[in-house]
């Protein structure tokens, strides 16, 4: 069973970025969507996250499920947060808001605030999800571990994440070997009758010895370190990083960006829903 | 050499060992989350994780360190092999890590109380399900980070994702720790 991140983006230009690059953009970007709560605003980080995830080459049709999916999750949020909090979202009160229409059924008020606001938030997931992505397709999955260490994330800790993805192989066949295993037995975990309950007391024959079997090789690797006299000195990497000078703009820039909309946000200034204009003449506000 | 979990001694020890578990349990965390789930009939695509259970057993035998790892890693990791990418869900990983460990901090506060192999069998459950109740908590910074209401973050967040991890866990962590319990004899833990 092949288990492993699909390196979508390998070759491209935003995969030949140092990774640290991509975990940082994320990062600090992430951070700087956040607080901004200006859809213009906002609707600018989106397009650059999207022009972002554009220069990793990522083939839609292998990320089209991933897409709908996050379509599909955003917009149940946001309709139920809007359903739930009967129309008054963002802070906005009712007698404030400007009702363009009541949902059917429900009655819940829909106003240009409303809109204004489940609009945000849409544009908002997405950047996160565009930027995401990313992360997920542009970073080859075997330079992780160096890179959070090359951030100054603590060594064993690093080094424990590395160590996370080279198990994922052989995690993957032993599974594989537990199925075919339990097949040859009659136990087949995806068939037979019963609810969610009942199946999954099917999946406890693959879990228990895949996981049992897991901690006792384990000890082989731990032996190996030990005997390697592991933590008892500074690590080294094989793979090296260097930031070249298109790097370091980028991490400078969004540096620049998260400083000034921190700024901006605690100022009042882009941290309160902008309503459309045209929203507020169609409720006749 | 450390006495996993249990005992506060060496509770926050990082070493070797404490490594190589925690690696264990995060990868086995996304190699199974990413196979194997079960969608609840009827539910807007709500599934049942059975490896979610790993992540309270791993805090509960191996320390919270382990299971902080565990859970943070663990689903960060099922997010970036399911696409979505490692941080996009950042809040909802750490909720998962700190679920992991509770799980270990709980097992040690309760440790007197577990003195046979079925105290602790029955332990581990009543661990796991603590555990999860408050680590998963942390899910209502949906409200912070998303901008939904409160009351789309109980219904939408924390509702949708303690339900059926609280499934998963009150079934499968104590039948893990069940078998671990010889095998720690065994192997000399």
């Amino acid at each position: 069973m092949n288990i492993a991140p699909r390196y979508l983006g390998r070759g491209s230009w935003l995969a030949r970025r140092d990774p640290r690059t991509i975990i940082l953009v994320v990062a600090l970007v992430g951070i700087t969507v956040i607080q901004i709560w200006d859809i213009r605003i906002v609707l600018i980080m989106l397009l650059g996250a999207q022009l972002w995830y554009r220069s990793a080459r990522i083939p839609f049709r292998l990320v089209k499920r991933q897409w709908l999916f996050v379509t599909f999750f955003v917009s149940l949020i946001v309709l139920w947060n809007t359903i739930l909090t009967g129309g008054e979202v963002g802070g906005f009160q009712r007698e404030q808001m400007h009702v363009l229409f009541h949902l059917p059924l429900l009655g819940t008020p829909i106003a240009a605030e409303t809109l204004s606001y489940g609009v945000t938030q849409y544009a908002r997931f997405f950047t996160f999800a565009t930027l995401g992505f990313t992360m997920a397709y542009a970073i080859a999955p075997a330079d992780l571990g160096v890179a959070f260490a090359r951030l100054r994330v603590p060594e064993k800790f690093a080094y424990a994440i590395d160590l996370t993805f080279r198990f994922i192989p052989s995690l993957g066949n032993d599974l594989q070997t537990t199925i075919d295993a339990q097949k040859v037995r009659g136990h087949e975990w995806d068939k037979g009758k019963g609810g969610p309950i009942a199946k999954l007391r099917r999946t406890v024959p693959l879990v228990v010895p895949l996981t049992m079997n897991a901690i006792v090789n384990a000890e082989d690797t731990i032996d190996a370190m030990d005997l390697r006299a592991f933590g008892t000195g500074r690590r080294s990497w094989y793979r090296e990083l260097v930031y070249d000078r298109t790097d370091r703009l980028i991490v400078a820039a969004v540096v620049a960006l998260l400083v000034t909309f921190t700024v901006l946000g605690f100022a009042g200034v882009t941290s309160r829903t902008y309503v459309f204009p045209f929203l507020l003449d169609l409720a006749g506000g | 050499m450390s006495t996993m979990a249990l005992s506060k001694a060496g509770l926050w020890e990082v070493n070797s060992r404490t490594i190589v578990y925690a690696a264990i349990g995060a990868a086995l965390y996304g190699v199974l989350g990413f196979l194997i789930n079960i969608v609840i009939p009827g539910s807007n695509n709500v599934s049942v994780r059975p490896a979610y259970a790993l992540v309270p057993f791993f805090g509960f035998a191996f320390g919270p360190i382990v299971g902080l790892f565990t859970g943070l890693v663990g689903n960060a990791l099922l997010d970036q092999l399911s696409g979505y990418g490692a941080f996009t869900a950042w809040n909802w990983s750490i909720a998962n890590g700190l679920a992991g460990l509770l799980a270990g901090v709980f097992a040690v506060m309760v440790a007197d109380r577990m003195s046979t192999p079925t105290t602790r069998i029955v332990g581990a459950g009543v661990v796991a399900v603590a555990a999860t109740l408050v680590g998963f908590l942390f899910v209502f910074t949906d409200i912070w980070v998303f901008g939904n209401s409160f009351e789309a973050a109980l219904t939408g967040s924390y509702g949708w994702v303690i339900v059926p991890n609280l499934i998963a866990a009150v079934i499968i962590t104590p039948i893990l720790a069940a078998a671990w319990e010889p095998l720690k004899e065994a192997i000399g833990r």
